[in-house]
């Protein structure tokens, strides 16, 4: 017994040495004085004394880790940028919740408690229901950047995002292809054991309905599906002018493969899951024609975003997502927010961020509206010679 | 200071409720993964039915959705508890699966859900209520450890067979344990819902269910602290992560799996093999108080009178496939009768005291044993009339302790003790008393009293061949039937083997035993049955057995001076070596067929190949 427990107690203190060998710098930077996070000057010119803590809860592991992972990249990029801006210092304390509620409930916790300014997340709408409560009870503002489920903002006035809701973009997806389709019959796919792809199914339902498109299937699968062959024909046999899928990206690009090798040929219409470059990527030809109606332009030539790609090509050697362009604007929202006032706390910033208005990002003109939810133009786009075009 | 870390208890609550829910079916034995169902359909069930925390108060609110979501999770066990409590290990956990998994998709598809984005629940769950539910749980096993339940269930974990033999019902522990998992599980997801303010079905997934396992056995699955510990472990491991400052990512995980194969490997008892198990042996003078306060013997079993029929066969036979092997058995056995079963090899005297003792259903032919027909009445229900046991490879309850072993054996003639030690009634106290020194005493008896708190599985050949004798003694049984007791002892100890039976026998008791040692069979028996092939080819006396040439022909072999004149095919070669047992009844000699010498030819036709 004793020997068994020295070893173990051995290998266990080995594992956290180690563990700590891969650590970076510690996480515990404790509570700046709020005195320290206001300062002088405003707009460019202002500059706070302190370290402004921000921190972020994103799904770096587990279910959700693509798109962790991508707005990890997205909100690296904007702090090294702001960084050498200078003037406002930022501490972003980047963080995973494993795509597991209990993680996140914690870690909004322990922001709560390490006293950031502002918390950037959660990835996933159903974590934000359940740990935004804590920020709201706590008052500290957070920023959604992926958030598109209805009723994320209603938890309180402290809670903001930057991503358009599926009400906000996928009615102009169906009024645009509907008049460029002339679309009268559509089969409607979706994975609905996500949270993300079953709101947007229902945003989908209400547009096609408002539009007076008939649906005459719909047909359901799990986001873990790679195999639609089956469900394919089925969607064939009712002959639709269109099949309108709400689905993640890991799903759409076998979708979309596969309809065309089924010889489907009608146009295929996704929402926010399928802008994301690895459609033209791993699809290839299959994805040409493909109509994306998304939160973020990735076509667009505003000086912002042309920057944006540039620099996120030359750091990862690949093509931003949605996920991270609307990562990438959040921190520079934010900053925009600390800037207004030149004052880094928390009441100040949820001050500012309400009265965002017409700044320029790479989502476009951004404001934020009465109801703390993102306003600016979504986009209907279609893949053409493999990259993203505006549909007209 | 608390208040910090009022998020992180929480969940180690959360989780430890969680994991009891497993520990309830692993302590039985049984590997299920339908917890995680159990938990989905009692949160979602109670978050809908339940009244608001507006309307009656957030604490009762609470406590009707307790209410709610542990009687559905009960019943939700019932339900499948019921078609799959004859499954074991690996089909058992595939079938709860399977289970949890239909519960998942039926919920996604749901309306009244709310689909994968879920249903909002207010939070009403405090750190203090989730410590409350914790301490009620872990009380409830901890009271059920050292209970007569709790040993039933540990027994069955251990070998399901020998606990059946002693007279434990395991079909009904199988379900009850079950059942008190599905409860606890649904204590969980109410409690979970009501902290996590909104709950898909995603929560309740398979990878729910497997942390749920995996905290269970981490912290140790025979101990009822091994939840606690387990979550404790298995909550705290992010947070230390965070604290040293590993970089979040894929490192973490990687990391956590390391640390969970480090442990298991080093402690594949769990966490809680590092707590030393205390065992309890009474102190043969009972202690302080007493000699004041005598504990009560425990009921004795009335045995027939001498000379009633204890066992009666008639033309009982089994086959397997083709092989016969027990043909036509016609044999008595009166009370106070000590009768020997003996025969080379594969004559069928296991197969016989496996049919008499109700393990095996006979092929055709009657037998009705203390009054039971043998045939379709469970091995339990054959136990509780009198029936008990020792196995020809020993089946004990290895990682219990000698003294729980025998404990077990007591099952029948205890009373139930769990639901009075919830309670702490004295009367529990004075009944697990009288249990443990009713165990000690058999262990003396049989001579093991020095290593009552001894594991079964570090005892010796010999001494688990007597600790099962004394298990099968504590049962108090009428009929006590000893399959090969005497192999792996020394002369001596067969002696002394001999002795015990002879004296059990005094007291009142029939005994059956199997044996190949001729010499004690002789010395020790008032009836010796000879079985070959199946048939009971002599039957009598010791001294006629010993006489009869057709038993010296076909099993104490002769002093023939041309074995190669028999037929190895009529297996009348069987046993060679016990002509000199045969010649000197009285010598204690030790006719083990592995002792064979050079002469013989193995045995390798098969029987009755015709």
């Amino acid at each position: 017994m004793r020997v068994s427990f020295s070893t173990a107690a051995a290998a266990t203190a080995a594992v956290l040495v180690l563990a700590s060998c891969g650590s970076g710098d510690g996480g515990g930077g404790g509570t700046a004085a709020s005195g320290e996070l206001a300062g002088e000057g405003t707009g460019d010119s202002c500059t706070i004394e302190g370290e402004v803590p921000i921190g972020a809860v994103l799904s770096l592991t587990g279910a959700a880790a693509s798109y962790g992972e991508s707005q990890q990249r997205g909100l690296e990029l904007a702090a090294a940028q702001l960084a050498e801006k200078g003037g406002v210092t930022y501490d972003l304390r980047i963080e995973d919740d494993q795509t597991d509620p209990r993680q996140g409930i914690t870690l909004f916790d322990q922001f709560v408690n390490d006293g950031v300014s502002l918390i950037i997340g959660p990835t996933l709408s159903n974590a934000a229901v359940q740990a935004d409560p804590i920020a709201q009870e706590a008052g500290v503002p957070v920023l959604g950047i992926s958030n598109t489920a209805a009723g994320v903002t209603e938890i309180g006035d402290y809670i903001f995002r930057n991503s358009l809701t599926e009400q906000a973009v996928i009615p102009q997806t169906i009024a645009t292809a509907t008049e460029e389709f002339g679309l009268q019959d559509v089969v409607v796919m979706y994975s609905n054991d996500d949270a993300f792809t079953e709101s947007g199914y229902q945003a989908f339902a209400a547009a096609l309905e408002e539009q007076g498109v008939t649906v005459s299937e719909t047909i359901t699968f799990s986001k873990a599906d790679t195999d639609f062959r089956a469900l394919l024909t089925q969607a064939q046999q009712s002959d639709p002018d269109a099949i309108v899928v709400s689905a993640l990206i890991e799903a759409a690009i076998p979708l979309v493969t596969q309809a065309r090798e089924l010889g489907i040929d009608v146009p295929i219409i996704g929402g926010n899951g399928f802008n994301n470059p690895r459609l033209m990527a791993d699809a290839g030809q299959a994805a040409e024609g493909v109509v994306v109606g998304a939160a973020w332009n990735s076509a667009s030539d505003n000086p912002e975003n042309t920057a944006f790609l540039a620099d996120f090509e030359a750091e990862h050697g690949a093509q931003p997502d949605q996920f991270a362009a609307q990562a990438y604007a959040g921190l520079m929202l934010v900053d925009q927010a600390v800037r207004a006032n030149c004052a880094a706390d928390r009441e100040s910033l949820k001050q500012a961020l309400g009265e965002l208005e017409n700044v320029p990002t790479v989502l476009g003109e951004f404001s934020i509206d009465e109801n703390r939810d993102a306003v600016h133009p979504a986009v209907v786009q279609v893949v053409r010679d493999g990259t993203f075009a505006v549909l007209e | 200071m608390l208040a910090q870390y009022a998020t992180t208890l929480t969940f180690i609550a959360l989780g430890a409720i969680f994991a009891y829910s497993f520990y309830a079916v692993l302590i039985a034995g049984q590997l299920s993964l339908g917890q995680a169902g159990f938990a989905s359909v009692a949160a979602f069930s109670a978050a809908t039915l339940a009244p608001s925390g507006d309307d009656v108060g957030d604490v009762p609110a609470l406590l009707t959705a307790v209410v709610i979501g542990m009687a559905v999770g009960a019943v939700a066990s019932v339900v499948l508890g019921l078609p799959t409590m004859h499954l074991r290990g690996v089909f058992l956990a595939i079938a709860t699966l399977g289970f949890a998994e239909a519960v998942r998709v039926v919920l996604l598809n749901q309306e009244w859900t709310g689909g994968a984005q879920g249903l909002a629940v207010p939070r009403i769950l405090t750190v203090g209520m989730a410590w409350t539910a914790l301490a009620v749980v872990a009380y409830w096993f901890w009271r059920m450890g050292r209970s007569r339940y709790g040993r039933a269930l540990e027994a069955i974990r251990e070998d399901e067979l020998a606990a059946r033999s002693m007279g434990i019902d395991v079909g009904r522990h199988r379900l009850a344990a079950f059942v008190t998992s599905g409860a606890v599980a649904g204590l969980y997801g109410v409690l979970f819902a009501y902290y996590v303010r909104l709950i898909a079905p995603s929560d309740f997934d398979f990878t729910a269910a497997v942390d749920g396992l995996v905290t269970a056995v981490v912290g140790g699955s025979t101990m009822f602290l091994g939840p606690i510990l387990g979550s404790g472990f298995q909550t705290m491991i992010p947070e230390i992560q965070r604290a040293v400052g590993v970089e979040a990512g894929w490192i973490r995980p990687f990391l956590a799996g390391l640390l969970l194969l480090v442990v298991i490997l080093f402690l594949p008892g769990g966490l809680t093999s590092l707590i030393p198990r205390r065992t309890r042996v009474p102190s043969s003078s009972g202690g302080p108080g007493g000699a004041a306060d005598p504990a009560p013997r425990l009921a004795a079993r009335a045995h027939p009178a001498a000379g009633e029929t204890v066992v009666s066969l008639t033309g009982l036979a089994k086959e397997y496939g083709g092989v016969h092997a027990v043909r036509g058995v016609d044999l008595e056995i009166r009370s106070g009768e000590v009768v020997g079963l003996i025969g080379p090899n594969g004559a069928g005297k296991t197969t016989l005291v496996n049919m008499i003792s109700g393990l095996v259903p006979p092929s055709s032919g009657s037998a009705t044993v203390l009054g039971t027909t043998i045939g379709r009445t469970p091995v339990h229900r054959v136990a509780a009339a009198g029936v008990s046991r020792t196995f020809q490879h020993s089946k004990l309850f290895n990682r219990l302790s000698a003294l729980e072993n025998v404990l077990v054996g007591a099952h029948l003639v205890s009373r139930p003790t769990f639901l009075r030690r919830l309670l702490w009634l004295p009367s529990a106290r004075r009944d697990e008393r009288a249990a443990l020194e009713h165990a000690a005493r058999c262990l003396r008896r049989v001579g093991l009293g020095e290593l009552a708190g001894n594991r079964a599985s570090s005892l010796s050949y010999g001494d688990q061949r007597r600790l099962e004798i004394a298990r099968a003694l504590a049962a108090e049984p009428s009929l006590l039937i000893l399959d090969e007791p005497a192999a792996g002892m020394n002369h001596v100890e067969a002696a002394q083997l001999s002795e015990l039976i002879r004296s059990l026998a005094q007291g009142g008791l029939t005994i059956l035993f199997i044996e190949h040692n001729v010499g004690m069979v002789l010395e020790t028996c008032t009836r010796v049955v000879v079985l070959d092939f199946g048939e009971v080819i002599a039957s009598g006396t010791p001294a006629q057995i010993a006489a009869d040439p057709a038993v010296i022909e076909a099993y104490l072999g002769t002093a023939d001076d041309d074995p190669g004149g028999r037929s190895v095919a009529d297996g009348t070669l069987a046993d060679p070596t016990g002509s000199s047992g045969a010649a000197t009844p009285d010598a204690v000699t030790n006719v083990d067929p592995s002792a064979a010498g050079t002469l013989d030819i193995p045995d390798t036709t098969p029987r009755n190949a015709t």
